[in-house]
């Protein structure tokens, strides 16, 4: 097998689940459509926020998705927490972020992909927010 | 991870990791993971037997993590800390992967005397297996005696991940006789430790049967300990520490765990000198040399044999690549 | 005009190819024969019963609860003063589905989220306030327990209740779910009992209902929650059939009750009507002929009482659009024409917000106003079964009967329902469809309006999720430790000591869940004993 991209390239996403709400019909459509576009994509189930932070650091990851199933306040406790304790790395989240939510999750910084987001548009923002510029590389 | 401080080298990295910081030592097996040169990687654990590295494999959906989850679990009763590796496969055709291993070992989400770290194959040839060495042997380093390596036991790439690890085990379920008589890839030759796990499912006496006929084919005095287990409710997991720790005596007292090793350094070193031949051989293949002896092979004025033969002398007589590890 | 293509071809939803129209000759000749039946008549694919939603309209019934029990009773009050005609309890999801009180590390980390599902219910007391003046003597009422190892708790709640007002039990009408397709499929809980013993307590409610609760509905399977999962229809018709097949099997392992009282029992049944009109519809009516067909040849039953199937509908709540949120009241209300052209005995029709949050009061208003204005201003109900034979939907009907017995031989080929629940191949069908769905979706090969196409929104107002109340978990926890502190404790251990004994041995779980609840044992309390005595199910996905 030939070395169409280098390893270098090899960016890590974390996904994390805020809720104990389990759907997984939607991340994992994101999870599989990340690594289709060559991501590796570390999935850590429905954790706690300083779970989420412990994951980020020991995996040492490019960029944090979170997908958001409950109230906004546990979801920005888990941004806040990131953010303090992973400066630098990106989050953006998806779920039932209704507009007030997303709202709020903005002026934090955090991309939000709310139901209806296409695949492509959330892919080219994981490219975008790990420092990947360009079009998805043609698959060979 | 982007830092906002700055810390430059390696050796940094490797003083804040032998501090104990996770940050550092997880991005120092990044760039373990990336193939970078690690300047002063210390070889330390050759010789101590203070370190061990037990190998976990089977193929997906054996319960392997689940187990690993367990094992780390009891394992902790008697070692201070211990450190996990979870291996999983990258797509071959986007070079992607899925890592969900973390997802089953949540128990120890937070804790501190537990470091896992899921890596993807990322198909460098014979790389993986370099990686992983130098992701324990930093692990070993910083402060981790006690590494978990998991992996998926299919193809050679991976045999050879398993053979890094002092003590090997190997996963299946009830129901597998078909996969113990396909004799997959090896494994039954390398296995130190059967489970059979999800031993709460029918099949259990015929898959135990199968798996000790094969096992008649070893030596009676190296034949591997067969443990049950149901990994999901902590059964037999007491038992399978057990035989690991039996195991691990053995291999110290009658001197094998020191002939691994010296195994594992042959492996690791065959390796790193493919994995150099390998980028002279692409160098060279951008040069007027490669094209000119394509040419004269296209043209019949040589052979394919002899031409590969020049383009082998071309490649071992370069200087090998600086920094490279 | 663009509708369903593969790319090449018209089909349905599910991938049957479409022809351009139908003609007599296209219905298969197997099918031919039972087409002329009757509604009402075995194998009942035209229906039920013979005069329709004429004398037995369909039940509105709406998933319906948030907040504190007393915000739920007055929600559910408010939809039956609008016209509901049963009421469905909600658990909160936090704590029901994990079986965890409120003060658990993993509920507390998410204090906000509480409430938010469904009412948090934590002890006889919760579930008391939650029915504060509502009629359960004679309304058809869900007690909840949506989930496997919830629903004893649930149902013993509610019955104990009952007791307390003094209602006899034999009379009670009611229903619970238990059902594995919401969470070992569609939303895979982060703790929950493994698979066989979810059957043990499945089974041991439909024992002793079958005893204690005759106008009891025990158990019903929802194919709903597979198909949201994924499941195309006639994925959807053989997963659930092989559920049901789980249960039969192991009521007649047991042979404390004859079979065919449990497949009564076992015959109502849920599925989720989505958006391809007539696949939807023609599904109904294969579901009723395939456990027709299923009783009688695998188990002997003929009995036209036990072998007519029940059916309710819920709307695809997937469906519904988080962008340009009005136009899903359409589509609840076309979700709702078909599962009524397909025959149903009740209907809930999901919210238009419900991509947003759980339905405020105005979207649970609509769903109800939907039902009556297809019950009152169409003359739907006039005519039982007007799409029976029409080519296309008999067509129509016997390839998903064709389909879904593959289906349900693929899984019975692996192990059974159960074992392919726990193996993730399920899982594996359901990913693998949403993927080609999302594919399609970005090819343009699947179009949906203001999502995908016509994006432009000129809405006068902006919907936005209905967050409940704020103050759901600090009562919850004050009540708990109310409960804690009040309750006679000994009698309260010496009921956790019978259950346990009771999960240990071969008993029947119900009548020490009763005394349990009657002692005030607690939910969590009933999650430890559980986790204890069978440890928790393997999940099969990684998410």
């Amino acid at each position: 097998m030939s070395d169409v991209t280098s390893p270098e390239q090899n960016k890590r996403i974390l996904m994390a689940k805020t809720g104990l709400d389990g759907h997984w019909r939607g991340p994992t459509i994101v999870a599989t459509a990340l690594r289709d576009a060559g991501f590796e994509v570390i999935m850590i189930g429905m954790v706690k926020a300083e779970e989420v932070v412990q994951a980020a650091i020991d995996e040492d990851v490019d960029l944090i998705g979170l997908n958001i199933g409950g109230h906004i306040d546990v979801a920005v406790r888990a941004v806040q927490s990131i953010q303090q304790s992973c400066q630098g790395v990106p989050v953006f989240a998806g779920g039932v972020v209704p507009p007030h939510a997303k709202r709020k999750l903005e002026a934090l910084g955090v991309e939000v992909y709310p139901p209806g987001s296409q695949l492509p548009e959330i892919v080219s923002a994981a490219r975008r927010l790990t420092g990947l510029s360009g079009a998805l590389p043609a698959s060979d | 991870m982007h830092y906002p401080q700055v810390i430059e080298t390696t050796r940094e990295l490797f003083e804040e990791a032998s501090r104990g910081d996770r940050r550092s030592l997880a991005r120092l097996i990044s760039a373990a993971e990336r193939g970078e040169a690690l300047p002063g990687m210390p070889l330390a654990f050759q010789d101590d037997e203070t370190c061990l590295c037990i190998g976990i494999t089977g193929a997906p959906g054996a319960g392997k993590s689940t187990l690993v989850s367990a094992l780390t679990q009891e394992l902790l009763k008697t070692e201070p800390c211990a450190a996990v590796l979870a291996i999983d496969p990258s797509s071959p055709v986007s070079r992607g992967a899925l890592l969900g291993d973390r997802v089953r070992m949540q128990t120890h989400s937070m804790a501190q005397n537990v470091f896992i770290r899921s890596m993807a194959t990322r198909h460098h040839h014979g790389g993986l297996a370099l990686a992983t060495q130098s992701a324990r042997r930093l692990l070993q380093h910083c402060g981790w005696p006690l590494v978990i390596v998991e992996t998926v036991g299919v193809g050679q790439v991976e045999l050879d991940v398993v053979k890094t690890a002092d003590v090997i085990v190997v996963v299946l379920n009830p129901g597998w006789g078909d996969e113990i008589q396909a004799n997959k890839a090896g494994l039954m030759e390398v296995a130190d430790v059967f489970v059979i796990n999800k031993a709460d499912r029918p099949g259990l006496e015929s898959t135990r049967r199968d798996l000790e006929a094969v096992l008649l084919n070893r030596p009676a005095d190296n034949r591997p300990i067969i443990v049950e287990t149901v990994a999901s409710k902590g059964l037999g997991i007491a038992e399978l520490a057990g035989a690991l720790a039996k195991v691990r005596r053995e291999l110290s007292s009658n001197g094998t765990l020191a002939t691994r090793r010296t195994e594992q350094l042959a492996l690791e070193l065959e390796q790193q000198v493919e994995r150099q031949l390998q980028a002279a051989l692409k160098t060279v293949r951008q040069s007027k040399m490669f094209e000119d002896s394509l040419q004269r092979v296209a043209h019949g004025q040589d052979s394919i044999a002899a031409a590969a033969s020049k383009i082998t002398v071309q490649v071992l007589s370069r200087p090998p690549e600086h920094g490279n590890r | 005009m663009q509708s369903q293509t593969d790319g090449k071809r018209w089909v349905t939803a599910s991938g049957i190819a479409l022809k351009d129209f139908y003609l007599p000759s296209d219905i298969p000749d197997s099918h031919r024969k039972v087409a002329e039946t009757a509604p009402g008549e075995p194998p009942f694919h035209r229906g039920a019963y013979p005069s329709g939603y004429r004398t037995k309209p369909w039940r509105i019934f709406q998933l319906s609860g948030f907040g504190k029990p007393e915000d739920e009773n007055e929600r559910i009050k408010f939809l039956l003063e609008q016209g509901e005609t049963g009421f469905l309890m909600e658990h909160d999801r936090n704590t029901a589905d994990h079986l965890y009180n409120v003060d658990h590390p993993e509920v507390a980390a998410r204090r906000e989220d509480v409430g938010l599902t469904g009412a948090v219910m934590q002890s006889v007391r919760d579930i008391d306030i939650c029915l504060k003046d509502l009629p359960i003597d004679n309304t058809y009422g869900h007690a909840g327990g949506a989930v496997v190892q919830h629903a004893p708790f649930a149902l013993a709640g509610y019955w104990t209740v009952a007791q307390r007002r003094g209602y006899d039990l034999k009379r009670l009408p009611g229903t619970g779910q238990s059902d594995y397709f919401l969470t070992y499929l569609g939303c895979v809980t982060k703790q929950q009992v493994p698979t066989d013993a979810g059957l043990r307590l499945n089974a041991d409610i439909i024992e002793f209902c079958n005893e204690h609760l005759p106008r009891w509905v025990p158990v019903s399977i929802a194919g709903y929650n597979g198909a949201d999962s994924g499941l195309n229809a006639p994925q959807e018709l053989g997963a659930l059939f092989a559920n049901a097949v789980e249960y039969l099997e192991e009521i007649k392992r047991r042979g404390r009750m004859p079979l065919a009282q449990a497949a009564r029992a076992c015959g109502g049944v849920s599925f989720r009507i989505s958006m391809d009109v007539f696949e939807e519809a023609s599904k109904l009516r294969a579901a009723r002929l395939m456990w027709t067909q299923l009783l009688k040849e695998h188990y002997d039953i003929a009995d036209p009482k036990v072998s007519n199937l029940r059916i309710h509908v819920v709307t695809a709540g997937s469906r519904m659009q988080y962008q340009q949120p009005l136009n899903n009241i359409v589509r609840g209300t076309l979700m709702g024409l078909a599962a009524v052209l397909g025959g149903v005995q009740s209907l809930g029709v999901s919210g238009y917000d419900e991509a947003l949050s759980i339905p405020s009061e105005h979207a649970h208003q609509m769903s109800v106003r939907i039902q009556q204005i297809l019950q009152q201003e169409t003359n739907i109900a006039a005519v039982t079964d007007p799409l029976g034979g029409s080519y296309y939907v008999e067509t129509l009907t016997a390839q998903l009967i064709e389909r879904a017995w593959a289906f349900f031989d693929e899984i019975q080929q692996q192990g059974g329902f159960l074992a392919c629940l726990d193996s993730g191949w399920l899982h594996q069908q359901a990913a693998e469809n949403q993927h080609k769905e999302f594919l399609a979706q970005a090819e343009g090969l699947q179009q949906i309006v203001g999502v995908t196409d016509h994006t432009d929104d000129v809405s006068p107002f902006e919907v936005d999720g209905f967050m409940g109340v704020d103050d759901a978990y600090d009562v919850a926890l004050k009540r708990l430790n109310t409960v804690r502190r009040e309750r006679h404790e000994s009698g309260a251990r010496g009921a956790m000591q019978a259950l346990e004994q009771a999960c240990r041995n071969e008993d029947n779980i119900m009548p020490a869940m009763m005394a349990a609840l009657n002692a005030e044992v607690t939910l969590g309390e009933i999650g430890d004993i559980y986790r204890e005595a069978w440890g928790d199910w393997a999940t099969p996905i990684q998410t």
